[in-house]
């Protein structure tokens, strides 16, 4: 692995300056314009991370084992601030860093080997199949379900609202292999090759038209029970796995992103006039002061984490505060671009190409998607606050 | 919603009648078909509105061949066609474009024009905003009527038109030397181009006059009050409009709260989603007082609050709306966000009717202004 040099070259600072400096360098050779075509830009995304990958750029909060860089919290900051700065391409598969923490403290050392190095590089794309049609918030309640036989499950049942599912080569499941019960008893964390017999893939048409998402059906689906991740049954601990450091981190490049979408909101205000409107300008001024809030609470959660401390509750609150300012950031998106914002995408003079009305659209589903902003109020009033839980006592 | 329901007897009976109407004429399943069409309207649906209901010529006088009702019954109308998302040149055809013909006090052009817009066979829409200005400002008006003969030829484009393209008759405004004056132009003289647009369920149009024979309507550079006023009745009937669908919006979210079941019970034992019900129920109540309130004042012109009173409602029903809509989604999770659920035609409807008759800023401002807020320079 390359990443090895990272550790030859002595005091975390001359560190740093290596692997920024051959960051630095690969940026001048690969980013660039992303392309305008679909096709072409996922494709030029997935080459941009291939190439990060092999260069040993990639995944700066890994371990090293695991064919990470091993940076420490603060040279992951600096990482992400450079990969922001120039518009690096996104990894084309975010679901995947999903799945990855898990395979990495719980996957068996075959599975690191066989998952990690295609997962990085985007050559396979992974999806999530948690939600079902009966458990959506009450995840536990699953009835997907898996059977031994010899040395495969048999899976059957539905996922819904599985997103990529059309696009994705494999799926981190949870499936129920025993009888439910407290603390998601009965469910077991499976790896399932989206190519099996059995398996069918309805994408389903979403707010906007477009198709993100789909339903899932397996029919007697053999998975070999290598695929298993942890123990039987104990898949519902294990499926909130995370790297610790790349929560505090992720928070980051929302940060920088909400930062350059605002700079851009401003700078439309200001060339289309709309920023005259006093109403409109106290909107964005709205929206400049949370945008800076947002940003002084990570960075205070953050320098906890860098001091070894407890971020504390300001890190619980910070997801749910993220997924509300970016509806109302739209919100007022929307009034900035004035009465064309009821254009469509497709018209031509659509302001900025219609991504706002469909950012709009899409915005509504920050509340939803990875917990709805309730179950994140409850949580947050459960485990922050202490207060009793509101789930039916058995 | 019958938890506070305000009676208005003689209302009452007229909104079973549009209810019991749109009930078989626009389910979501027609609202899905004709939001898909160009034209964007069934025009059996269109006939029987006028025919059977006469409700297209509903405030045209009687001596135009309609029915001569007031505001206050086409607040009713509109709130029951908001429900369900109707698709129909309702508010252009029978609400604007006979709107400003009244104001205008042409007698000899709606002697002419309203009788064939009340009975519903000829369409008619109001082209006013251009480029992306306000439909309320004005001054960013610059198509231009060159008198020719005893007619104009326009020039300009014209935005954001409700079904410009299917209309039969286009009024609109143009710039004279004495000013603003409103114009009617034949679509055959203009260049037509539909628009895709966030919410397929009301279509828009751009048109454009290159040399587009016209006929002046009233008198000449008299046009901004009289645009005013009809823009500001269209405001009061779509504050209606966005009442009915927001309070639709609210009995869907309230429907599925109670039937949909996550840890073991409804999901409206839950005090998160409890409390967005209630405070839905708070704003659809509070819409529906000013959207009536709104419609009341028009037909009592001593107060001289009208304008104020339709940007109240304007105001606070199209941000109500938003958010019963808004609101809608988040309480149904997952299914909220698919393009099968009706979610997001309300959301859409929402959105873009918010932004229809003057924008939210606008309505703020005209009524800071009307109650003494703004300083005059
Ligand atoms: C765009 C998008 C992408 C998604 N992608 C994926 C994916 O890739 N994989 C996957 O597995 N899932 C995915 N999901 C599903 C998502 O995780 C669920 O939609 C979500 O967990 C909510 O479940 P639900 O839709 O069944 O809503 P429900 O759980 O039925 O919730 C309905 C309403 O009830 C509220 N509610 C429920 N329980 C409570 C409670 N205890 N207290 C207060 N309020 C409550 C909810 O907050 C919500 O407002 C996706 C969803 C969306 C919208």
């Amino acid at each position: 692995m390359p990443s090895a040099t990272a550790q030859d070259t002595g005091t975390p600072s001359a560190r740093r300056a290596h692997w920024s400096v051959r960051l630095a360098e690969f940026l001048d050779a690969h980013a660039g314009r992303p392309p305008r075509d679909k096709t072409e830009r996922l494709a030029w995304a997935r080459a941009f991370h291939a190439e990060l990958q092999e260069t040993g750029l990639a995944a700066p909060g890994w371990p090293t084992e695991a064919g990470g860089m091993g940076l420490d919290l603060a040279d992951q900051i600096a990482y992400h601030q450079q990969m922001t700065a120039v518009r690096a391409p996104k990894h084309p598969c975010g679901l995947s860093f999903i799945v990855a923490p898990t395979l990495i403290k719980h996957g068996t050392a075959e599975q690191k080997k066989r998952f990690l190095r295609p997962l990085l590089r985007a050559d396979e794309f992974w999806c999530q199949g948690f939600s079902e049609p009966d458990a959506g918030s009450d995840l536990t309640s699953l009835t997907t379900r898996a059977e031994r036989a010899g040395d495969e499950y048999i899976v059957n049942g539905q996922k819904l609202w599985t997103t990529m599912a059309h696009l994705a080569d494999w799926m981190f499941a949870l499936i129920r292999t025993g009888p439910a019960g407290p603390g998601g008893a009965g469910i077991s964390y499976l790896l399932i090759p989206m190519k099996s017999r059995g398996i069918t893939v309805r994408p389903l048409k979403d707010i906007s038209g477009g198709t993100h998402f789909s339903e899932v059906y397996f029919d007697d689906v053999r998975v070999p029970v290598e695929n298993l991740v942890g123990e039987e049954h104990g898949g519902w601990a294990i499926a909130r796995t995370s790297l610790g450091h790349e929560r505090a981190t992720a928070f980051l490049s929302d940060e920088f992103r909400f930062r350059r979408v605002v700079n851009e909101l401003h700078r439309l205000a200001k060339t289309s006039g709309a920023a005259n409107d006093p109403l409109v300008r106290q909107d964005l001024a709205r929206i400049e002061a949370s945008v800076r809030v947002l940003a002084s609470n990570s960075r205070r959660a953050l320098d906890a984490v860098l001091q070894g401390r407890d971020p504390g509750p300001a890190a619980s609150v910070n997801r749910l505060v993220r997924a509300e300012f970016d509806q109302r950031l739209h919100e007022v998106a929307l009034r900035v671009l004035g009465p064309d914002a009821v254009l469509g995408q497709r018209e031509p003079t659509a302001p900025e190409g219609g991504r706002w009305t469909y950012g709009y659209l899409m915005s509504r589903s920050s509340t939803i998607g990875a917990g709805t902003a309730e179950i994140q109020r409850n949580t947050i009033a459960e485990r922050v606050l202490g207060l009793p839980s509101g789930r039916k006592q058995a | 919603m019958s938890a506070v329901s305000d009676r208005n007897d003689g209302h009452e009976e007229l909104r079973k009648a549009v209810r019991a109407f749109l009930k078989n004429a626009s389910p979501s399943s027609e609202v899905r078909r004709l939001m898909a069409t160009a034209e964007g309207y069934d025009p059996e649906v269109w006939r029987r509105l006028a025919d059977e209901l006469g409700l297209v010529g509903l405030i045209v006088p009687e001596r135009f061949g309609g029915a001569g009702a007031g505001a206050a019954e086409l607040a009713v109308v509109m709130a029951e066609m908001g429900r369900t998302l109707l698709c129909s040149p309702y508010l252009s055809s029978a609400v604007l474009a006979p709107a400003v013909l009244l104001e205008s006090g042409d007698e000899a052009a709606c002697a002419a024009l309203l009788p064939g817009i009340a009975d519903g066979s000829a369409l008619a829409t109001l082209a006013v905003a251009e480029d992306n200005a306000d439909i309320r400002d004005f001054d960013a008006i610059r198509t231009t009527a060159r008198a020719d003969g005893d007619r104009h030829l326009l020039h300009g484009t014209k935005e954001r038109v409700s079904d410009g393209c299917t209309a039969g008759l286009l009024l609109t405004v143009a710039r004279t030397d004495k000013g603003l004056s409103l114009f009617a132009a034949e679509p055959e003289g203009a260049e037509r181009e539909p628009l895709p647009v966030l919410d397929p369920t009301r279509k828009l149009a751009r048109v454009g006059f290159d040399g587009t024979p016209a006929r002046l309507i009233g008198a000449e550079g008299a046009a901004a009050a009289v645009l005013g006023r009809a823009l500001d009745l269209g405001t009061v009937a779509l504050a209606a409009e966005q009442t009915g669908g927001a309070e639709r919006c609210l009995e869907l979210s309230v429907e599925y709260a109670k039937t949909r079941e996550q840890f073991g019970r409804p999901i409206g034992a839950f005090q998160a989603i409890k409390h967005k019900c209630a405070e839905l129920l708070h704003e659809v109540e509070s819409a529906k007082a000013a959207a009536q309130d709104a419609a009341r004042l028009w037909s009592d012109p001593t107060t001289g609050e009208q304008g104020l009173a339709a940007s109240v409602a304007g105001a606070y029903c199209s941000e109500a709306y938003v958010h019963a809509a808004a609101e809608t989604i988040q309480i149904h999770g997952g299914i909220g966000f698919t393009w099968e659920h009706d979610a997001h035609l309300y959301l859409r409807r929402a959105r873009s009717s918010a932004l229809l008759l003057g924008s939210t800023s606008w309505h703020l401002e005209r009524v800071a202004e009307d109650i003494g807020l703004v300083p005059t320079a």
